[in-house]
């Protein structure tokens, strides 16, 4: 599987760490219900057959988290981007 | 034919000599250590001020991507989005100079000891390297100014090819250069390999 890093151009899957779903938010931690929200965030994932929203790490490349539209079944990627803006702007 | 890697310690850079297939060598690997480096990263906003001093103090551009200007004498490399591998092969001092030339524009950090510098030439190179590649090196592809923080043979390295010829820099940390090392001589062994070092 190769995937189109913005940066680097289509690297090697080996070249990056996989965390996982893109479309989970970490829970507050102090809030009241911290302990179901926690429980849903941690163990109740969704497995969507088709297209997923992940996070990648390029670890071997430019060193920048991507989110990555992957589609499970085939692992088609349907598109990349930086998951944050360069700090140096429009250098 | 690579008896050398036989008895060569793991922890151990070859000695300079002629390894594998005898006769005119298909891969010449000098290695440096006479090349200052340092690494730029540009502070929250303050991209395109480090643009343009860069420009004005050094004539070089500040590529966006995964390029480079200059040449040996003084080198940026695209690392990654706001980073770049500063490179100088007679300015002993260049972190110090980035330093202070850049102060609140870019952090600067010095790797002059970090790394060690293999520049790797010869009529058979691309077929060398493809043994541990896995980018494209096709040099349609891979074009005079275009750099690759990637890994070879599953060893980090930073590799561009300065120019039109088809030949490359690679850049390996110090501790895991012995290890590429062992690929480019078991590798290479087979087209006959051309070793010396410099610096
Ligand atoms: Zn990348």
């Amino acid at each position: 599987m190769r995937i189109p890093c913005p940066y680097c151009g289509a690297r090697d899957a080996h070249e990056f760490a996989y965390l996982g779903d893109a479309t989970v938010t970490r829970p507050d931690p102090a809030a009241p219900d911290a302990e179901d929200t926690f429980f849903d965030y941690v163990y109740l994932r969704d497995n969507p057959a088709g297209p997923h929203s992940e996070w990648w790490y390029h670890a071997s490349g430019c060193r920048q988290w991507v989110r990555v539209a992957r589609d499970t079944r085939t692992h088609a990627i349907l598109g990349t981007e930086l998951a944050r803006k360069p700090a140096g702007d429009a250098a | 034919m690579t008896h050398i890697l036989d008895t060569l310690p793991l922890t151990r850079l070859p000695a300079p000599g002629s390894y594998g297939r005898t006769g005119a060598p298909g891969v010449t690997v000098a290695l440096r250590e006479d090349v200052a480096a340092a690494t730029l990263v540009a502070r929250r906003g303050a991209g395109v001020r480090l643009a343009d001093v860069v420009q004005a103090r050094f004539g070089l551009t500040l590529s966006d991507g995964p390029r480079m200007a200059g040449d040996d004498a003084l080198a940026v490399l695209g690392t990654g989005p706001g980073r770049w591998l500063t490179l100088a092969q007679t300015r002993p001092g260049l972190a110090a100079e980035l330093a202070s030339t850049l102060d609140g524009l870019a952090a600067v950090t010095d790797q002059s000891d970090a790394n060690i510098l293999f520049e790797i030439n010869g009529p058979r190179v691309l077929d060398l390297l493809a043994k541990g590649a896995t980018i494209d090196l096709d040099p349609e592809v891979f074009r005079p100014g275009d750099v690759a923080v990637t890994a070879i043979a599953h060893v980090g390295v930073t590799l561009w090819r300065p120019g039109e010829e088809i030949a490359y820099r690679a850049l390996v940390a110090r501790s895991f250069a012995p290890a590429f090392a062992r690929f480019l001589i078991a590798g290479g062994a087979e087209y006959g390999i051309g070793w010396s070092r410099r610096g």
